[in-house]
């Protein structure tokens, strides 16, 4: 886990510890903190690849501005994981392309 | 560039009305054609439009335009050199009232005897299949004709400003039109804040100022800038909104650009204020519009809104031709239809100054029309 444990000002109170899925492989992170704190706490750095150039991105602005951390999440493509919470059970996808868009309502 | 001091012929306006009447006339053999622009190029309306293309019309003449613009679209890419990012997705009317549909299966006969071969349907499952996942429930009926869609407005009155400036046409940003010199009710000068320029012919093409262009010379035109709201949502997968989908009664206009990004709009539904600004009414109404209609496009999000005029009319139909003033003409007046009419405009324009016989006979759009009491009467319009 790189999560910073002890921190000179700042105490972490940590919700629960939860199990979710990164591209089909099982991960955990605690519930209501940010999708990509949860994917960097295991060592994911790679969230999307660019539509056109085919290039890797990863956190950038970590404040939902940039559009770097978009994944697809439960189907939803475009999630900004740097800002969305954690809950048990998420499906999270590597984006490939720009977002597709079922047909039936997510 | 030093500032030209004469020209043969001015044109007012840097839009793909004025963009496209520089490039026809200069590659006519035209020389020193000159076009003012009082900001950049596409900085009005046209950089603002939803930049449908449609042959879909009610009255033969506007048919026939629009048959004439999908022609040149069509083949404009090669014959610019750059491309305009037509996109023939085509045009899905949809018709909530039984008065609309009636007129749509006119208009649809209409339109096949011109050779505009509309599909009129009432089959939801088919409207399904043009447009995939399509909320219409409610509709009565649909018209669509595969050749129309959409471009990219910038992208196209660039394409024209760099084929114009390649066969000679000058063209000057940032010049304001001060004035207009006339000498015995005929067109001699035109004033702007960075010179005199003594010309042959002036064209106003200068869409929602016409009025004010115009008025310089003394002439009343009765345009009028009606201001339009418009957003686009981030880019997603295409296929989301394959063709333009469209309803007059149910005002709405919503098409998917190849690069993915949803662009939408609707009709002021208030008193039209005049400026940019955008309203947090419009987005909120349009974004419940795109829902009701393509419920998966709940989870797009919108990335910018932005508000622009339509050059409005009495009759919502353009003003082309010579004015009381001679050598000074208009192609102006285009009612949110200026994108789509603006190449053919261009070539109009180009036959009536050179003395050629016009694609389409231009004479019914005289702006004298008003006076008369007449009116070109469209059925088709938003």
């Amino acid at each position: 886990m790189e999560l910073i444990k002890n921190h000179p000002i700042l105490e972490y109170a940590h919700g629960e510890e939860v199990t979710f899925t990164f591209d089909g492989k099982e991960l955990k992170g605690y519930a209501g903190e940010p999708i990509a704190m949860a994917l960097h706490a295991n060592g994911v750095h790679i969230y999307r690849v660019t539509p056109e150039m085919k290039r890797t991105r990863g956190f950038f602005c970590a404040i939902g501005k940039c559009s770097s951390c978009f994944m697809v999440v439960d189907g939803v493509p475009n999630v900004r994981t740097c800002v969305t919470p954690l809950t048990a059970g998420m499906k999270v996808e590597t984006q490939k392309d720009k977002g597709r868009v079922p047909l039936e309502v997510c | 560039m030093d500032f030209p001091k004469t020209a043969d012929i001015v044109i007012i306006g840097g839009g793909v009305v004025g963009t496209a009447t520089a490039y026809y006339l200069a590659k006519s053999g035209r020389k020193n054609v000159v076009l003012l622009e009082k900001n950049t190029v596409c900085s009005g309306s046209t950089g603002r439009c939803g930049a449908g293309i449609r042959a879909q019309w009610g009255l033969e003449l506007n048919c026939r335009m629009a048959l004439a613009c999908l022609d040149t679209f069509e083949q404009l890419d090669d014959e610019l050199g750059l491309p305009t990012g037509l996109n023939q997705g085509g045009y899905l009317l949809v018709a909530y009232k039984e008065k609309e549909w009636e007129q749509f299966k006119k208009n649809v006969e209409l339109q096949h005897s011109l050779g505009i071969k509309t599909e009129a349907f009432t089959d939801v499952k088919r409207a399904q299949e043009i447009c995939p996942g399509v909320a219409v429930d409610d509709a009565l009926g649909f018209t669509y004709y595969s050749r129309d869609g959409h471009a990219d407005p910038f992208l196209t009155t660039f394409a024209f400003q760099e084929a114009a400036k390649r066969h000679g046409a000058k063209f000057c940003k940032f010049t304001e039109v001060t004035g207009l010199k006339t000498d015995g009710g005929k067109i001699t000068a035109v004033e702007t804040n960075r010179g005199t320029i003594e010309c042959g012919s002036v064209i106003n093409c200068a869409g929602a100022w016409a009025q004010d262009v115009a008025a310089m010379a003394g002439i009343k035109l009765p345009n009028w800038a009606e201001r339009h709201e418009i957003l686009i949502t981030e880019p997603v997968d295409p296929g989301v909104c394959p063709p333009m989908l469209m309803s007059f009664s149910g005002n709405y206009y919503i098409q998917q650009r190849p690069h993915g990004s949803i662009i939408a709009g609707e009709s002021p539904a208030h008193e039209p204020l005049l400026g940019y600004t955008s309203t947090v009414h419009s987005v909120a109404s349009i974004a419940r519009t795109i829902l009701k209609l393509l419920p998966r496009a709940k989870n797009i999000r919108v990335v910018r809104q932005w508000a622009g005029y339509y050059d409005m009319t009495p009759d919502a139909a353009p003003i082309l031709g010579e004015t009381d003033v001679k050598n000074f003409w208009h192609a102006t007046g285009f009612s949110g239809h200026g994108f789509m009419l603006g190449p053919v405009a261009g070539q109009v324009m180009t036959a009536l100054l050179n003395g050629d016989k016009p694609p389409i006979d231009p004479t019914i759009m005289d702006y004298r029309r008003f006076e008369r009491g007449e009116k070109i009467v469209e059925p088709n319009v938003v």
